[in-house]
């Protein structure tokens, strides 16, 4: 900065000097492209590149088995899209997750939040542990949850039998009604503490007198929640809700190593319809297709997850 | 008083939902790990002392190739952590403190791939990769993990980097320091806190990450943990005493990691998206 304003000033007084400033800065610049070269080349090589061209590969027929002999096939690839039952099918079940996972996800990290934020004696012990399940790499988890719900000695069945309603243990995975259902609980089970987190932090920094003033004028709990609370939680819950959809709609290994998209399809959505069109069917092209519809359907997702958080903490 | 008393029990009970739901699985995980598998057979919640025994460690190393899993695992997740780190931080060092055209263009686009699908990037990766010869390698899976941690470690760091005062850097360059110099002697020790949570991040994709690893990586030589749980999973069906060691054993090395980072890691994660 100072430089600059330095540089600013010579260019009346002294040309000369202004020249060997400019060559001075332009040495700068020149040396933060340097720096900053090599962030630049992955980014632009191994992320937009590979992005760029997957759009491409969605209007060819480019094959696993003969990937280097490939043509352009227009619209194709879409149009089998719309016309294949297990697409759309992976679509609402992706659509229903990701609203569903997202929606519970503030709820109850909002709860959570709330409760993480008293200052009770040990609670630094749960704020400190609450994000364990988010490090843990999703296999660990998916091997955890399959563990508690085995049909014949998993956690879940033997406690129903203690309790003595041993009738309602089953193969929960193995089930078409609550193989869905424990999806969305692993991605609550690994997300809710991080919202929750984030968000007692953002609470501690809204200013008490705010709440002071809402007592005075006789607001109730529920009313300081909703005109205090909420209000200044709107650009961290915007910033978490857009974060979870991508998390959510764009997740592979939660589906795919748990129950595959099975049984019969009742889990599958479209980030495990893809990789099986890829790596199962070898059809590259019909599966960038897919890709494609999930990249556009994210971002209309994403954009109105923003309008809508935005126009609602206006009121 | 009394209403205090009150509030404490609720706020009491609901921690313990919430946390024994979270907890759960992983205790019982841990626990079923030192139960023989006639107690893990038995349909009882609780083991006797006799039942718990070390072997389904011991049989976990043996049986399957659990080192090599480690051994790829560690040396690619590492590799990623220390790279991510130091490319990210020299790009935030130029994006915080050099004037630099297009600046933020380049900006959005590093976070754009933020919402790219990976079943579609990893389409072109793999055709990228088998071109250049680098499918079932080492170096390979670096790159691509590298590249998918990159832009957040970027976007976290340059945060980071911007709201340390540039009083201090003129001062190390009027005291005769070199721009890098600024960037090992004085941004360096103040953003450590920030730099091994954009390591932390690196490192916890990398050591987790299935989808990438099952697609460029072809032989055990370079498969690591994720692949290793999942054909263990399948391939051991019921020894679950086998397959929760080897479980623990994955998970141990993000635990410890997370214990040193945990106070700074929410703080951290969401920086990024703050700035």
């Amino acid at each position: 900065m100072r430089a600059r304003e330095q540089e600013a000033g010579s260019f009346t007084q002294d040309r000369k000097r202004n020249l060997a400033a400019r060559w001075k800065s332009f040495g700068q610049a020149s040396f933060g492209y340097i720096l900053l070269a090599p962030a630049l080349i992955i980014i632009l090589g191994l992320n937009l590149y590979p992005t760029i061209s997957g759009v491409l590969t969605a209007f060819t027929n480019q094959s696993l088995l003969d990937p280097f002999n490939w043509a352009f096939v227009g619209f194709a690839n879409f149009q089998k899209l719309f016309g294949d039952p297990v697409f759309r099918i992976s679509l609402v079940h992706s659509l229903v997750l990701t609203g569903l996972a997202v929606s519970l996800q503030v709820v109850l990290g909002l709860i959570l939040a709330h409760l993480l934020i008293e200052q009770v004696p040990g609670i630094q012990f749960f704020r400190s542990i609450g994000m364990i399940a988010w490090v843990l790499p999703i296999i660990a988890s998916v091997v955890m949850f399959r563990f508690i719900t085995l049909p014949n000695y998993g956690f879940i069945n033997i406690l129903l039998n203690d309790l003595g309603v041993g009738h309602l243990a089953r193969n929960w995975f193995g089930d078409e009604k609550y193989a869905f259902v424990l999806i969305l609980i692993m991605h609550l089970w690994r997300n809710v503490p991080f919202y929750a987190i984030s968000f007692m932090a953002a609470m501690q920094a809204i200013p008490s007198d705010l709440y002071e003033a809402a007592r005075i004028d006789g607001a109730s709990n529920w009313r300081q929640f909703y005109h205090v609370t909420l209000p200044n939680l709107r650009y961290i819950i915007l910033v978490m809700v857009v974060l979870h959809v991508t998390f959510t709609f764009n997740n592979f290994d939660f589906v795919y190593l748990s129950t595959g998209g099975g049984p019969v399809n009742s889990t599958e959505v479209l980030p495990t319809f893809i990789y099986k069109q890829a790596w199962n069917g070898y059809e590259l092209g019909y599966a960038s297709a897919g890709g494609v519809l999930m990249l556009i359907v994210l971002v209309v997702l994403a954009l109105g997850c923003r309008k809508f958080i935005g126009g609602f903490s206006e009121e | 008083m009394k209403k205090s008393k009150r509030r404490l029990v609720i706020v009491y009970a609901g921690l313990f939902i919430f946390y024994a739901f979270l907890l759960l699985p992983i205790v019982w995980l841990v626990l079923s790990s030192f139960r023989n598998t006639d107690s893990i057979q038995s349909g009882r919640l609780l083991p006797y002392p006799s039942e718990l025994t070390l072997t389904n460690y011991v049989e976990a190393f043996r049986i399957a190739n659990l080192t090599t899993f480690l051994v790829n695992s560690f040396i690619i997740a590492i590799t990623v952590m220390l790279l991510v780190v130091f490319i990210a931080s020299l790009g935030a060092y130029a994006l915080s403190r050099f004037r630099l055209r297009g600046k933020n263009i380049f900006m959005m686009l590093a976070l754009m791939p933020q919402f790219f699908p990976y079943v579609l990037i990893l389409i072109p990766f793999y055709v990228l990769m088998s071109n250049i010869g680098l499918v079932d390698s080492h170096l390979g899976l670096i790159l691509t993990h590298t590249s998918i941690t990159l832009p957040f470690a970027l976007w976290m760091l340059t945060g980071y980097f911007a709201a340390i005062p540039r009083d201090l850097d003129q001062a190390a360059l009027i005291d005769g320091c070199s721009r890098l110099g600024v960037l090992f002697r004085i941004i360096y020790p103040i953003a450590i806190p920030g730099m091994v949570v954009a390591g932390f991040f690196a490192f916890v994709v990398s050591w987790g990450d299935y989808l990438f690893v099952s697609i460029l990586s072809q032989s055990p030589e370079t498969q690591t943990l994720p692949i290793g749980l999942q054909t263990f999973m399948s391939s051991l069906q019921v020894r679950w005493g086998l397959i929760t060691a080897g479980t623990v054993i994955a998970i141990v090395p993000t635990i410890v990691f997370f214990a040193i980072v945990q106070r700074r890691l929410v703080a951290g994660l969401t920086a990024g998206a703050v700035k």
